[in-house]
């Protein structure tokens, strides 16, 4: 974070604007993307909660599901219901399908699951016995299933929300640290390099000033020299007049160039 | 009592067969051994002196279904060994007793067939017990039409397709109409082969057997109603399922076939006592409408569905069978009470598995 970090500009009062403009912009960005990060934080604790639930819920379910098909065997006796069940299903019953919901401008994506109308294929399947255990079965699997489906999009969230999280925040860092002190370090040298400028101008016509009045006065000394010469040629009253005359002149030429000095400087 | 002094000379071996398997099935106290388990390789260990050759070969801590089927070969394997030594009559009532394993096997080779499957993955499947020679051939066609008209009337169910089912039925209805038509057909069958049999008629079979096939008519009745509410069946169709013989029929399955809820049911079964106490006990005739919870409570007799009492019948039923000498009777009790010790042994290392040891005791045992 030296004096060298800062952006290749020059140092004029263009750019000056420029970067100004710029680093109120980082510095508005910077809280969009901090307010920003902070409600995808919020949001992926909440998923990461509710992830815990589903994880748990799916862990009980699943096994009374497996337990239920224990007594479906059971009832049914006979090894061959599941072959039964699985060649008189035509169509799927329990269906997924998503949408997308938007959390600060990330899209994620929700799985809905849904049970198609009509009675189920295999209904009749057990009939002569364990048809009720068979329904039941069927009815318990199908929550295990809406559990899986709920987690596979809590997962999905999940994922994605990590992924946006870490850009976003890595961004929030790259304004605060980077973009911003640079923006500021460029500032200050664009300022310091104007009051270099400054200086030197001053300084410079202070030289031209000091050259001019020596210009000036040497002159003044060429024309008395010639006025006197004049005076000795005319007269002695005339020579003192003259030098009066000529001791007020320098002092007006002096205010003359003073003034051309302030316009100098203002141009 | 002329049934008596000949019986030994044709079935006596058999019969003496069965009562040694018998006295091999697992009691109450094997039973509460295998619930203390921990694992499923204790359970093999426990199983040991039932099982023990045929689970040897299965690796440490087998699945449940590998288990069972281990279970099923030795029922199979005993089963064989008892037909390839029954003759007369005896023979005839084994092949009765494998019908109802075949025709789950074809409405299962029925089912890959309407559905384009090849058909020879399902032999595997198949149950081992309805295993008949001309069953490979059903695999041969690949149509329906094809099925009905070559395969199906070569084997020993064609008697059941025949006038109730045609090509087209096979097609349009489902599968499990089919099966359970066949199965109708089959009870009926049964019943009026044990009771019309020269060599069966007026002897202790014809009495057990009836007694078991009323039973099983009935509870197929009782079922199919149940398992039919909600569903696209017609009260019409649902009637054509109900065998015509057994406790509740002709006026219980009338009232049956009109049932429109398990209250329905109540009623229809008022006039027997025995289903009239087995539907109050599962609560279904009042309001609860709890059908089939068996886990809805934990152990106790509300924790009990039908289906489980009905299996508890079966048992009792099967046990007293073994009652009666010189009858062939005790084939068919054997065979359910071993089923449904294998169900038990699947049930026990399930819940083993699954570590859900609340439930375990709901297996049936009757000795």
């Amino acid at each position: 974070m030296s004096g060298k970090d800062r952006e290749p500009v020059f140092p004029t009062r263009q750019s000056l604007g420029i970067m100004k403009s710029k680093l109120k912009g980082a510095q508005v960005g910077h809280d969009l993307l901090k307010r920003k990060s902070e409600a995808l934080t919020k949001r992926f604790r909440e998923i990461t909660k509710r992830i815990d639930e589903a994880k748990r819920k799916m862990g009980r379910v699943m096994q009374i599901a497996a337990f239920s098909l224990a007594e479906v065997t059971y009832a049914v006796g006979n090894n061959t219901i599941g072959y039964q069940i699985t060649e008189s299903v035509r169509q799927a019953k329990f269906r997924v399908r998503t949408k997308q919901e938007n959390v600060s401008g990330v899209f994620l994506p929700q799985f809905e699951s849904f049970q198609t109308e009509g009675g189920s294929d295999f209904q009749m399947t057990g009939l002569g016995k364990g048809g009720q255990q068979v329904a039941r079965c069927r009815e318990t699997y199908t929550r295990a299933v809406e559990t899986l489906v709920e987690l596979a999009s809590l997962q999905t969230a999940f994922v994605i929300l990590d992924e946006v999280i870490k850009v976003v925040n890595r961004r929030v860092n790259a304004i605060e640290h980077v973009i911003i002190p640079r923006t500021e370090n460029t500032i200050k040298y664009i300022n310091s390099e104007l009051d270099e400028l400054d200086r030197e101008e001053f300084f410079r016509l202070k030289k031209v000033k000091g050259v001019k009045e020596k210009a000036q006065a040497a002159e003044e000394a060429e024309r008395k020299k010639k006025q006197q010469e004049q005076k000795a040629k005319s007269g002695g009253d005339s020579d003192k007049e003259n030098g009066n005359a000529a001791s007020e002149e320098p002092q007006e030429t002096k205010n003359v160039l003073g003034d051309e000095g302030d316009e100098d400087l203002i141009f | 009592m002329s049934e008596g002094m000949f019986y030994n000379v044709t079935a006596g071996y058999i019969e003496g067969i069965v009562r040694g398997y018998r006295n091999t099935l697992l009691t109450g106290q094997s039973y509460g051994n295998l619930t203390q388990c921990e694992t499923i390789d204790d359970v093999k260990l426990q199983l040991g002196p039932a099982y023990g050759d045929y689970l040897a070969s299965l690796p440490p801590n087998p699945s449940t279904s590998a288990l069972a089927d281990k279970a099923m070969d030795k029922l199979v394997a005993e089963f064989r060994y008892l037909q390839a030594n029954a003759t007369g009559s005896l023979a005839k009532f084994m092949e009765y007793l494998t019908y109802a394993y075949m025709i789950d096997n074809v409405a299962l080779l029925i089912t890959g067939t309407l559905h384009e499957r090849d058909t020879r993955e399902l032999l595997e499947r198949c149950h081992p017990l309805g295993w008949f020679e001309t069953m490979p051939a059903l695999c041969v066609a690949t149509n329906i039409e094809e099925l009905y008209n070559s395969v199906l009337i070569e084997t020993p169910l064609a008697p059941y397709f025949k006038g109730s089912l045609s090509h087209q039925d096979l097609d349009e209805l489902n599968i499990e109409i089919v099966r359970n038509t066949l199965y109708k057909n089959y009870l009926e069958d049964f019943h009026r082969f044990v009771n019309e049999d020269p060599d069966i008629k007026g002897t202790p079979t014809c009495e057990v057997m009836s007694e078991i096939l009323e039973f099983e008519a009935d509870r197929r009745s009782i079922n199919i109603t149940i398992n039919s509410f909600g569903t696209e069946l017609t009260k019409t169709d649902r009637k054509k399922l109900y065998p015509n013989f057994g406790r509740l029929h002709p006026e219980g399955t009338l009232m049956l076939s009109r049932a429109d809820d398990p209250e329905g049911v109540r009623i229809a079964v008022d006039g027997v006592a025995d289903y009239r106490t087995m539907l109050d006990q599962t609560g279904m005739g009042g309001s609860s409408g709890g059908i089939g919870n068996q886990s809805g409570g934990i152990g106790g007799d509300e924790g009990k569905s039908l289906e489980d009492l009905f299996y508890q019948k079966e048992m009792e039923i099967s046990k007293l069978a073994f009652t009666h000498q010189f009858t062939h009777s005790i084939v068919y009790a054997w065979l359910k009470l071993r089923e449904q010790e294998i169900r038990n042994i699947t049930w026990i290392s399930e819940c083993i598995a699954q570590n859900q040891k609340d439930r375990i005791g709901n297996y049936i045992s009757v000795f």
